[in-house]
This record gives structure tokens, sequence and C-alpha cells, in this order.
């Protein structure tokens, strides 16, 4: 099979790792957030605790934790599902203080008017803070997802075949020009980062013109 | 006397602090129904805050408010239940307009009357659009409302604050974002609704609108209520020497 080829098949790997890694990310750094948010000390000081250490520690140190170190424990993970956990978690700790700085961005009076029309806290966040939030943190959200889709080469190293795993291991085999085989492996990443940076743009223009229409 | 049924909004002994500093130090006040009161006097000397102690954007540190007959002790922790509650009956429309951004102007004056008054989406835009007849604002009912001028936005969101039947509107320094012409059209829809019978209380620096329009004038200084009475009184007799520091400078801007 031609190298390249194989490299390419490496690629679903590499976008599902990605897309499945930030949806975990941005669902449970939802709830998160709003820990982080929580007037109840209990609740917000394990939530900043919890980010804290989720963004200190090196993606590669909580991978190998949860694929090798976990199973000491007897919890044996897949390589694939060991990565996607772990840069899911470490993707939910970033997007909640994403979440929470687009929160912030949002003007004070947004809340007041609501509190004032006498809309429920629940209905002031969902309808009228959310989306407004949404807007502010999108910039920095897509910035994240294309840190991610780099970070996701990590997972060659607990032997998730994603495109670098490939990559190398063709480049081993000397089937072609290591440089040549590896530069293709950083185009294709290339290829998905500048793809998420356009669509970002374009979605960030969208809501541009929504509002000022 | 006023009957005390006609009373709209009662404050007693309302302080509030910000740390050690006293920003409102125990005002006592009434408003009757279709009454307007405007309350006037130095920057920083607490208008704002005393205005948005009312509907409790700020909770008090101590006193008793009532808003259309429903009384809170401020001094203890309020449930979400008892401000909504205290606000359903209080419209207010801020300096800044604070329409939502990313709705329309009809949307923006539609969306909390099918969230507070749970009115389907169809009554409520009919009700919206007659508000925006009222307003003179009917044809920006599709725009969003940066599209708007700020005449325009402080108009609807005075549109936004009447759509719930407030019992009393609270305005706070609603022309001090705004250029003279587009204050006034501001002015002019807020004498129409004096004329037309709402309870207000304005916190304003617009002296010709306190003079012409409202019933009453407070005036406001270090925190305090120092002076109340008709605008005759208020604004032309002043006793109370703070007061007249405060017109002297007023007048000879």
């Amino acid at each position: 099979m031609d190298p390249f080829l194989t490299i390419l098949s490496g690629l679903p790997t590499t976008i599902a790792l990605s897309v499945l890694a930030l949806a975990i990310g941005a669902l449970v750094g939802l709830p998160l957030m709003l820990a982080r948010r929580a007037r109840i000390l209990l609740i917000r000081v394990p939530a900043r605790t919890a980010i804290d250490i989720l963004r200190a520690v090196p993606p590669i140190v909580w991978l190998f934790i949860i694929f090798f170190g976990l199973a000491e424990t007897g919890v044996q993970l897949s390589p694939f599902v060991a990565a996607v956990v772990g840069l899911g978690a470490i993707s939910a700790g970033y997007l909640a203080e994403v979440y929470r700085g687009g929160l912030m961005a949002v003007d004070k009076g947004q809340w007041e008017a609501g509190q004032a029309l006498g809309l429920p806290t629940r209905d002031t966040y969902r309808y009228v803070l959310a989306p407004q939030a949404w807007r502010a943190a999108l910039p920095a959200a897509a910035t994240y997802a294309i840190g991610l889709i780099k970070d996701t080469a990590i997972a060659y190293t607990i032997g998730v075949n994603e495109v670098l795993f490939e990559a190398n291991h063709e480049a081993q085999l000397g089937t072609a020009s290591p440089l040549a085989i590896l530069a293709f492996a950083g185009l294709l990443y290339a290829i998905l980062s500048v793809a998420v940076g356009v669509a970002s743009r374009r979605l960030d223009r969208r809501l541009q013109l929504v509002v000022a229409r | 006397m006023e009957a005390a049924a006609n009373v709209v909004v009662r404050l007693v002994d309302v302080t509030k602090r910000f740390g050690e500093h006293t920003v409102v130090d125990g005002v006592s006040a009434e408003v009757c129904k279709g009454e307007v009161l405007a309350i006037v006097g130095p920057s920083g000397a607490g208008k704002s805050t005393l205005l948005r102690c009312v509907n409790l954007l700020e909770q008090p540190d101590e006193g008793r408010i009532t808003v259309g007959g429903h009384e809170v002790d401020a001094s203890r922790p309020l449930a979400r239940g008892e401000l909504a509650a205290l606000r359903r009956h209080a419209g207010m429309v801020f300096q800044a307009f604070n329409l939502f951004p990313h709705m329309t102007v009809l949307e923006n004056i539609s969306f909390a009357q099918t969230r507070v008054l749970d009115l389907s989406r169809d009554e409520a835009d009919r009700r919206s659009g007659e508000l925006l007849e009222r307003v003179g604002l009917a044809d920006k009912a599709d725009v969003y409302p940066l599209r708007c001028s700020g005449g325009q936005q402080q108009r609807a969101a005075i549109a936004r604050a009447l759509a719930l039947e407030p019992q009393v509107m609270l305005f706070d320094e609603p022309t001090s974002a705004l250029d003279p012409e587009l204050g006034l059209e501001v002015l002019t829809v807020m004498r129409q609704l004096a004329n037309d019978g709402m309870t207000m209380i304005v916190v304003t620096h617009e002296m010709n609108f306190a003079k012409n329009v409202a019933d009453e004038v407070a005036v406001m200084a270090d925190a305090k209520l120092i002076e109340r009475g008709s605008p005759r009184e208020v604004l032309e007799q002043p006793t109370h020497p703070r007061t007249q520091a405060f017109l002297r400078a007023v007048l000879e801007r």
C-alpha cells in the first residue's frame, strides 16, 4: 500500500479523537463552569481545583496516567478510549474557562435587564446571556480546538493509530523519504487546523451580521 | 393626604452601604398612583442606587420596601420568588438602554411577555406591536437594536418595560447617554406616559422635565433625601442650602 495512503488512513482516527474530545469538553465544561461560578464554597472550590489540575498537568502525562496508570488498578481502557477520555477531560477544564470568559464579557446591564424584567434566572442565562457569551467565547474556543487537534498527536504515544502513528510507522519501515512522510503528516494537521480557523471566522462574521442587520 | 391604598411605592428607612461607604442613608419616601417623582441632585449623591433599591437590583442593608402592595423587609436575604414578585410590579429603564442585542426590537419586547406573563408568542407580538406604535417605533419592529439610534433604543426599552404592565416605571437617567435631540424624543414619550397616568420615579439631570412633568421633586445629596416638594417649591424656592448650591450650579452651566 502506498505509504501516503496509509498515513491518510489515520486521518479518520485523528478527526474522531478531536471531535469526541471536543464534544466531551464542550458538554462537561458547561456544568464545570457553572460549578466554578457557584456561590457555595463547597461547589466552587472543588470545581476550581479540578480546572486548575486538568490544565496544569501536561496532556501526555494525563494520557499515560489514564492508559498505563489506571491499568494497575484493573481499569484497562483501549488506547483510543483512553485518549478520548484524557483529551476530553482536559478540554472540559479549558472550555469551562473559555465559557466563563465569554459570560464575563457580556455587559452587566444584560443581567440587570433580565432581573428587572423579572425573568427567571434560568431564562436569563439561557436566552439572554448564553447567546451573547457564546459569541464572545467563540474565538477562544476555536483557538482551543485548533490546539486540541494538534494535541491528538500525543495519542500516538499510547498506541492510537492516528496520523502521526501511521507516519512514524511508515518512516521506520522506510517505504518513502522520512522527510516527505512526516511533512505530509504535518500537512494533514495543518489542513484540519486551518479549516477550523476558517470556519470559526465565518461563524463569527455571521453572528456579527445578525446583530448588526 | 392620599389614602394608603393609593401608595404604589413606599420606602421606609432604606439604607445601602458599599463597604464602609454609606450610599443611601435612611431614605423614606412614598409615591402615589399616577404621581411622577423626579429625583435630582449632584452625581454620586446616591440617586441611582436608591432607584435600584426600589426593584432590589441593589439589596439594601436596612429598610422596608413596598411596590404595588408587595412588601419586603430588605434587611434579610430575599428569596428569588420574593424578588420576582416585587420586580413584577416595577418596570425599569436604564441609562444604557440594555436592550438584548441578539433579538430584534419586537423580540426584545415580546420575550419577557412569553416568559413572565406566559403569553403566547402571537399574543405577545400583537401587544408589542401596539406598544411600538405608542412609542413611535412601529417601523423598527424587525430591526436589531444596534441598528437603531440611541433615542430609538431607549424608546424600545421603555416599551419593553411597559409590556409587563408595571404599576410603577423607574427611570435611571434615561437621557444621559443621548444627545439633546434624541433625548427629547425620549422625554416626549415619558411625558406622554405621565399624561396617561403612569406612576413614575425618574432620576434625572433634566431640570425642565422635572419642572414641567414631575408632580414632585426630591433632592438627594450626600446619600440623604434633603428636600422634597412641588417642582415650584423645590426648584424655585429651595430651602436647603445644599439644594440652593446645586441649582445654582445647574443654572450657571
